[in-house]
């Protein structure tokens, strides 16, 4: 079975310690999203898993084998990369079947592999060409093609999407999707786009600075935050952060807010710490309402209208808010306008940017 | 990257084998030797005595070599300088053209450099030809008589080294041209809206732009012209070579005509230090530039 | 009343002025090659007397006069077995040991690369006198392997492909090694036929730089027999005196594969030799 098994890994590039004892587990056959902003480590740890990077400290076990010495093309992986890193000077099948060709497989068996794999991958037509004469869309199927064709354990995607134009990535997006419904092989996607992630994973990694932040499904991540840095980063548009005194009161817990405004969230009976605590209060843009009544006023800056919804970006005096609100709305920049908050969907975040459990 | 370190080492070793082998052998093997034979007094063949710093102050007091020295450097001071001139100005005029005509007059300035030194030779021996050579005209008007150019010593090196730009000057008119094609165009452009006229954008932009690949072109010449011999040796033949002779020359002479091992070595190890001093003296001077 | 020429026409008066001198310039240049071209193509006794600019009677009987009664033949087959052995040779080692400098780790690699830099600056010709000691020694003298031996240093061509490897993105590597490709596939499966014009531009610029040594050849093959054909055209002459027509028509056969490699691959050759001043550059 190819699950992939990290314990303990650590790297160091000369006295700069990138990733520092992480442990992650893989299950057979998922898909798990690594995701991160630029220098968190995704790729790092991506490249251990191929052995493109050795490891500093730490095991990796791919299926039941210790893989941590084992060179890359013995591992059982295969690697997309994200700029494809298709050979210019061979054809689409013999890009597809290089892997093969160099163990020495008969011409005729890499035919049939390769034809195999272009009819998955929609290449028939194709094979005959060069790189140069692909489109990013076809160029990408190619590279899968190549990684395809060696029927691997576990599928590496290094960022494959972000060469691709905005349509194009959608579309990919889905026969990634589909792809892996067909193979339910292991896969290990690494991307800094979050939606890519919410679509595709089973499981995403969200790595801080060489930290695992928080992991689990979408949606865990989506609803439960477990910190500040994953509540930001998952989400389009970002969450809110509402600056708050915060102090437990009979079952819930009472936020006031900079310009005097208080809100009651629905908390557990025990709490969570005695007195009055300085913090944040995160509400999505979905969680707020345009309402004259609201706790918070401001003046609205930008309205997106999106078709389906839209945005309104305002300052206010706790600070710059988005609000999700009917496409209705007719509300011009410069406007005065008030906002409510939904206490059921509130997440509170300490000065620590640790959050605080609120729902039972 | 991952790799097996022992069997890294064993393929990198198979694959520099023959280079290393080769080098040791052709290169470190005589440079060596010749630095230990110019401490002797070695014919060319067999073995010799030590004799310490002898050859060296023999070679300092030595008049021919001493003349060697002064007519490479004659010879340096004629071909380097003006021969990075005619590179710059035939490169500057081949740069306007465009397509097949530009690729045709290219080739025409081109060709000599790679022909042969002996082809060159033969080409230019006919045409110099005392009797029946084209250029005859142009001599005798200047001199009132046929001008037999290759006996006539004053005249000799002039004629070597008019003939040596001829031939080599293919090479620097590609890196001028190279040079050229890297000035962008909008500068050009700029200059023209702001009232430049072609002089000016030729002192103002191009001369100052090109100013190093001109330093690589003319460290590049002086280099490759401390070496020079095929075309002494060529013109030189059947005359008096005494008055001509240059440092490679001096060199060919005592090994394989005087039978002086160990003292060839040692002008052999002077030449070697005058072409180092001079690259070492280039690749710092091309430094500096580039980090200008 | 006239008015002065704009300025873009008068620009491209003094342009046509400049392109029609650049002609000529050309034309004068070219000149020697042609003229030793045509009176080739004279016949013997009449090279000393009609000096027409176009031959009146063209003939190759001096061509035909060289290729039966002199050694050219000989010198020929010998220009070709040594360049083409040296160029096959040399490009082979300076791919391989350019690949180890630039793709792996060895011990000695840091020391090996100044080692290679340095002999760029070092002049060859200051070591002819040594070289004929050792190949006199190995008793290889007017032999193949003595004039090719020597010409196999080409510091050059490593340092080229040691460059060019060190361009290619990471990223073809990684995808080869993922693939199974060991470091010799790597290099004649991958790296090379990544990009053929660098192989091929060094093969021709050191072709004609082998076709074309003098002195060393010179030195290491007095036999008439083991000359090459760019030593034999000046170490021989005719036993009465000396006949332009057929000297010239030896160096127009001399120096005919090298001006046609140059014709026929002149993009080749021109990128050759600015990939190697970039190197002193």
């Amino acid at each position: 079975m190819s699950q992939v098994d990290l314990s303990g890994i650590t790297k160091t590039f000369g006295a700069v310690e990138v990733i520092r004892g992480l442990d992650l587990q893989v299950a057979d056959g998922s898909f798990c999203a690594l995701l991160g902003p630029s220098g968190c480590g995704k790729s790092t740890l991506l490249r251990m898993i191929a052995g493109l990077e050795t490891v500093t400290a730490g095991h990796i076990r791919i299926g039941d084998r210790e893989v941590t010495q084992v060179e890359p093309a013995k591992r059982g992986v295969a690697m997309v990369f994200q700029n494809y890193a298709l050979y210019p000077h061979l054809t689409v099948a013999q890009n597809i079947c290089f892997s093969l060709s160099l163990a020495g497989v008969s011409r005729a068996q890499q035919k049939e592999h390769g034809d195999k794999v272009a009819k998955v991958l929609q290449l028939e037509a194709l094979m005959d060409r060069r790189p140069a004469e692909l489109s990013g869309g076809q160029r990408q199927r190619v590279a899968i093609g190549r990684a395809l064709v060696r029927d691997p354990e576990v599928f590496l995607f290094d960022e494959p999407l972000s060469n691709l134009d905005a349509l194009l990535r959608v579309q990919m997006r889905l026969e990634l999707a589909k792809l892996h419904n067909d193979l339910k092989t292991t896969m290990i996607y690494v991307t800094h786009d979050q939606v890519e992630a919410m679509t595709l994973a089973d499981k995403i990694v969200v790595l801080d600075k060489g930290k695992i932040s928080q992991m689990g499904s979408p949606l865990d991540l989506y609803n439960a935050p477990a910190n500040r840095f994953v509540a930001s980063f998952i989400g389009s548009p970002a969450m809110n952060f509402l600056p708050a005194k915060l102090r437990w009161s009979a079952g819930t817990l009472q936020a006031s807010f900079p310009n005097g405004a208080s809100l009651a969230i629905p908390a557990p009976a025990t709490p969570a710490f005695d007195g009055e605590r300085a913090g944040e209060v995160g509400v999505r843009p979905e969680h707020m309402g345009l309402s004259d009544t609201g706790p918070i006023r401001g003046v609205a800056l930008v309205v997106e209208r999106l078709g389906n919804t839209s945005y309104i970006y305002l300052d206010s005096p706790v600070g710059p808010l988005i609000c999700e609100a009917d496409q209705a709305v007719g509300i011009q920049p410069g406007t005065s306008v008030g906002v409510t908050i939904d206490p059921a969907h509130c997440h509170i975040f300490g000065t620590d940017g640790a959050a605080w459990p609120v729902r039972a | 990257m991952l790799k097996n370190r022992r069997t890294e080492i064993t393929v990198a070793f198979i694959l520099v084998a023959p280079f290393v082998l080769i080098y040791a052998w052709m290169f470190i093997y005589p440079t060596v030797q010749m630095v230990r034979l110019s401490f002797t007094n070695s014919p060319l063949i067999g073995a010799g005595k030590f004799v310490g710093f002898k050859n060296y102050i023999r070679m300092f007091a030595d008049p021919t070599f001493r003349r060697s020295v002064w007519n490479t450097a004659y010879f340096v001071l004629l071909t380097v300088v003006p021969g990075t001139v005619v590179a710059l100005a035939i490169a500057l005029m081949v740069s306007r053209l465009r397509g097949f005509a530009q690729s045709l007059i290219l080739s025409a300035f081109f060709l000599p450099y790679v022909l042969p030194v002996t082809v060159v030779y033969l080409i230019w021996d006919w045409l110099t030809n005392v009797q029946f050579g084209m250029l005859q005209g142009v001599l005798t008007f200047f001199a009132g008589h046929p001008v037999n150019l290759w006996r006539t010593i004053p005249l000799f090196m002039p004629g070597v080294a008019v003939i040596t730009i001829w031939w080599t000057n293919g090479f620097s008119i590609l890196l001028f041209l190279a040079g050229l094609r890297n000035i962008p165009q909008e500068l050009y452009e700029a200059a023209a809206l702001d009232g430049a006229t072609r002089w000016q954008m030729l002192t103002r932009i191009t001369l100052p732009l090109l100013w190093p690949v001109t330093t690589l072109c003319l460290t590049i010449q002086l280099i490759l012209q401390l070496k020079i011999f095929d075309q002494v040796y060529l013109f030189a033949m059947g005359g008096r070579t005494q008055a001509t002779m240059v440092m490679v020359q001096y060199i060919y002479e005592q090994a394989f005509q005087k039978n002086a091992g160990g003292y060839s070595a040692t002008l052999a190890v002077a030449l070697f230090v005058v072409v180092v001093v001079f690259s070492a003296l280039q690749y710092q001077i091309l430094r500096i530039r580039g980090v200008r | 009343m006239t008015t002065a020429p704009s300025p873009a026409r008068r620009r491209d008066i003094g342009g046509w002025v400049l392109t029609l001198l650049s002609a000529m310039a050309a034309i004068l240049w070219f000149f020697p090659v042609y003229w030793a071209i045509v009176t080739s193509l004279r016949a013997d006794d009449q090279t000393v007397t009609d000096f027409s600019l176009i031959p009146l009677n063209p003939t190759f009987g001096n061509f035909l006069y060289e290729f039966e009664n002199s050694k050219l033949p000989i010198w020929y087959l010998n220009s070709t077995i040594v360049s083409v052995s040296i160029t096959v040779v040399v490009v082979f080692m300076a791919a391989c040991t350019g690949y180890a400098i630039s793709q792996l780790k060895f011990p000695g690699r840091q020391v090996l690369w100044w080692t290679i830099m340095a002999s760029f600056m070092v002049p060859v010709s200051a070591l002819i006198v040594n070289h004929f000691i050792i190949i006199a020694g190995v008793g290889l003298l007017n032999s193949y392997m003595g004039i090719i031996l020597p010409m196999l240093l080409s510091p050059v061509t490593v340092i080229v492909y040691k460059q060019f490897f060190d361009g290619l993105p990471r990223e073809f590597r990684e995808a080869a090694v993922m693939d199974g490709a060991g470091e010799f596939q790597l290099l004649f499966r991958v790296f090379l036929p990544m990009n053929w014009g660098v192989t091929t531009a060094l093969a021709i610029i050191t072709f004609i730089t082998a076709w074309n040594a003098f002195l060393w050849p010179f030195l290491a093959a007095q036999d008439e027999k083991m000359m090459t054909v760019t030593v034999g055209i000046t170490a021989v002459q005719d036993a009465f005196g000396v006949r332009y027509g057929r000297q010239l028509a030896g160096a127009v056969l001399a120096g005919l594969p090298v001006a046609v490699a140059y014709l026929l691959f002149q993009r080749r050759v021109t990128q050759a030799i600015t990939l190697s001043a970039g190197i002193k550059g």
